[in-house]
């Protein structure tokens, strides 16, 4: 799909890509990571001719991209970018259809896709199409953001930092939201970050850059398991900087930030928030943000009916434990229950985070790994 | 003093202000879009700024010799800079992640400026405009000391007799028109803009 050779780029005397080769495979999630000015954003944008080297040769799709016009070239590769950059004067649905436009698709194909595009992150043509960019949060603009890279839809979509910019909670529903297009749409990703769980989560293929070099490319198991250099290790370090998994406390491995709401919320917007995190329970708090329990969608359905607030709902049994609770021992609990989650509380009984098997599975990655550190 | 002075007022007015328009809308965009040409361009409307205004129209007046063509090329060259400065201005403003993005998605250079650009840019520049439309009332006062008549000959003329009640009402018709046009221009602005969302 892509094909680098031996691609260099120099700005004066500062050698930002130094003689790199390599390829993507068709369909793959290739994420570029390295500590800032190691040439990633270089290298994406190096892909669609924003960016071109003075040396090497890059293929996409086998074609060498300096034989193609730029424009035409562009068109054909969807972009995102951190700044996000939605156009200001046009609606939702001008946004997206901007690529097909200027492809001369017929007026009620892009509205189709549009419809479609929209259905598929689960906004509503309807309520959004004829919306500004200005009239929606920074979740919702970055969407459109990516929805408008795949309006043509184009085989390769670069993206440049997409979610470095929001909040971790949005963050964490748009990486969910990006890996289930992948799948769905089987295009290329190129990806650029500086968040090692990012590209853990995301990647099919990370490719580490340092100074201009390719360090290590690899599947992000390969990397947890053999990291090619003590960089690599340090990029991924923050959470085994302890020498094993005897220290860790269920504080460093719980997902923060879990959906919640408070006792005196209605039913119907309790529901709606569960339907759009796609979640089956949720995490209650009393007015002073203390723990109050665990409401599952079971219970509302058979409860729902006579209660007005989320609070009137019998609350679920639910595995507690403590921020500064040896992990192994939530590990346990997470085990020995029949919740899909263990709750982590603070000091003072609000919620902190959730421990779940995913934070379960990085903990273990990290353990093999800090063994061999 | 007669509504054919007032009407000869706002055409001198009115003319020059298209006219620049038509010159500085380019002339700032070439400065945006063309390194090389932006010092010049954006230095030389700076220092036609600079001449006094009598004695630009002097100036224009030994070329074109006197009348309302010498007026209106006088003020034209003197509503350049608020329009060519704004333009440049309000296209060099915009969102640099709003430019890549439509690089990087494939518009072409022309695309871009015209849908993306221009558009985004049009308060800024629209705001150049009303500049240049309201000062040129006062300075079109001037036309008169070069044939071209309007509301500068009824001053001139209470100047000349000493009569301060022609000074004065050539006076307070000038302010009421820059205040109307001022306020017409406010008016327009914000109808074009909520027109577009």
């Amino acid at each position: 799909m892509i094909r680098f050779e031996n691609v260099t780029k120099k700005y004066g005397d500062d050698v930002i890509l130094d003689d790199i080769s390599f390829e993507i495979e068709e369909g793959e999630f290739a994420v570029l990571i390295g500590p800032s000015g190691c040439g990633k954003t270089t290298t994406l944008k190096s892909i669609n001719r924003l960016i071109e080297p003075e040396a090497g040769h890059i293929h996409v799709e086998g074609r060498d991209i300096m034989e193609t016009n730029p424009v035409a070239l562009r068109r054909k590769i969807g972009y995102v970018i951190q700044e996000i950059g939605l156009f200001p004067n046009m609606t939702v649905a001008e946004n997206i259809g901007v690529v097909p436009k200027r492809l001369k698709y017929k007026k009620e194909e892009i509205e189709r896709i549009t419809r479609d595009l929209l259905d598929m992150v689960g906004m509503s043509y309807e309520e959004y199409a004829d919306k500004y960019p200005s009239e929606l949060s920074g979740g919702q603009q970055q969407r459109i953001g990516v929805l408008r890279a795949l309006a043509a839809s184009p085989p390769l979509v670069l993206m440049d930092e997409p979610f470095g910019a929001l909040d971790p909670m949005t963050r964490e529903a748009l990486q969910d939201e990006i890996i289930r297009l992948h799948k769905k749409l089987k295009k290329t990703f190129v990806f650029v970050t500086h968040d090692m769980d990012e590209a853990l989560k995301l990647a099919d293929k990370i490719i580490f850059m340092d100074q201009g070099k390719i360090v290590q490319m690899d599947s992000p198991d390969q990397i947890l398991e053999n990291p090619a250099s003590d960089l690599i290790k340090q990029f991924m370090g923050k959470r085994i900087s302890g020498s094993g998994s005897a220290e860790l406390t269920a504080g460093d491995f719980m997902k923060p930030h879990p959906v919640s709401v408070y006792k005196g919320e209605g039913i119907r917007k309790s529901t709606e928030i569960m339907a759009r995190r796609k979640i089956d329970s949720l995490l209650v708090k009393n007015e002073d943000n203390s723990y109050a329990g665990v409401v599952t969608i079971r219970n509302i359905r058979r409860h729902g009916k006579d209660a007005k607030t989320i609070g009137q709902i019998p609350t679920t049994p639910n595995a507690v434990s403590h921020v500064s609770e040896d992990a192994m021992d939530s590990f346990d609990k997470l085990l020995d229950s029949d919740s899909d989650f263990v709750v982590v509380l603070n000091d003072d009984r609000t919620i902190a985070g959730i421990v779940t098997k995913t934070s379960m599975a990085r903990a273990m990655a990290d353990a093999l790994w800090g063994d061999e550190a | 003093m007669n509504t054919k002075i007032l009407l000869e007022h706002l055409y001198i007015v009115f003319f020059s202000v298209v006219l620049s328009i038509l010159a500085g809308l380019p002339l700032g965009v070439a400065a945006y879009l063309w390194k090389p040409a932006r010092k010049p361009i954006l230095r030389l409307s700076e220092l036609l700024q600079t001449i006094p205004a009598l004695a630009l129209l002097g100036m224009v007046m030994l070329v074109l010799g006197a009348g309302k063509t010498t007026v209106i090329t006088g003020l034209l060259l003197y509503s350049l800079l608020p329009i060519v400065h704004n333009t440049y201005i309000g296209l060099e403003a915009i969102d640099p992640g709003v430019k890549r993005a439509a690089r990087g998605m494939g518009m072409s250079r022309w695309d871009r400026l015209m849908t993306v650009e221009l558009p985004l840019s049009f308060p800024m520049i629209f705001a150049g405009i009303r500049i240049a439309a309201v000062t040129s009332v006062g300075i079109a006062v001037f036309a008169a000391s070069v044939g071209g008549g309007g509301l500068g000959s009824v001053i001139n003329r209470g100047i000349r007799t000493q009569n301060i009640q022609l000074i004065l009402s050539g006076t307070l018709t000038l302010m009421a028109m820059a205040l109307v046009l001022d306020g017409l221009m406010a008016w327009l602005e914000h109808s074009l803009k909520s027109g577009r969302r």
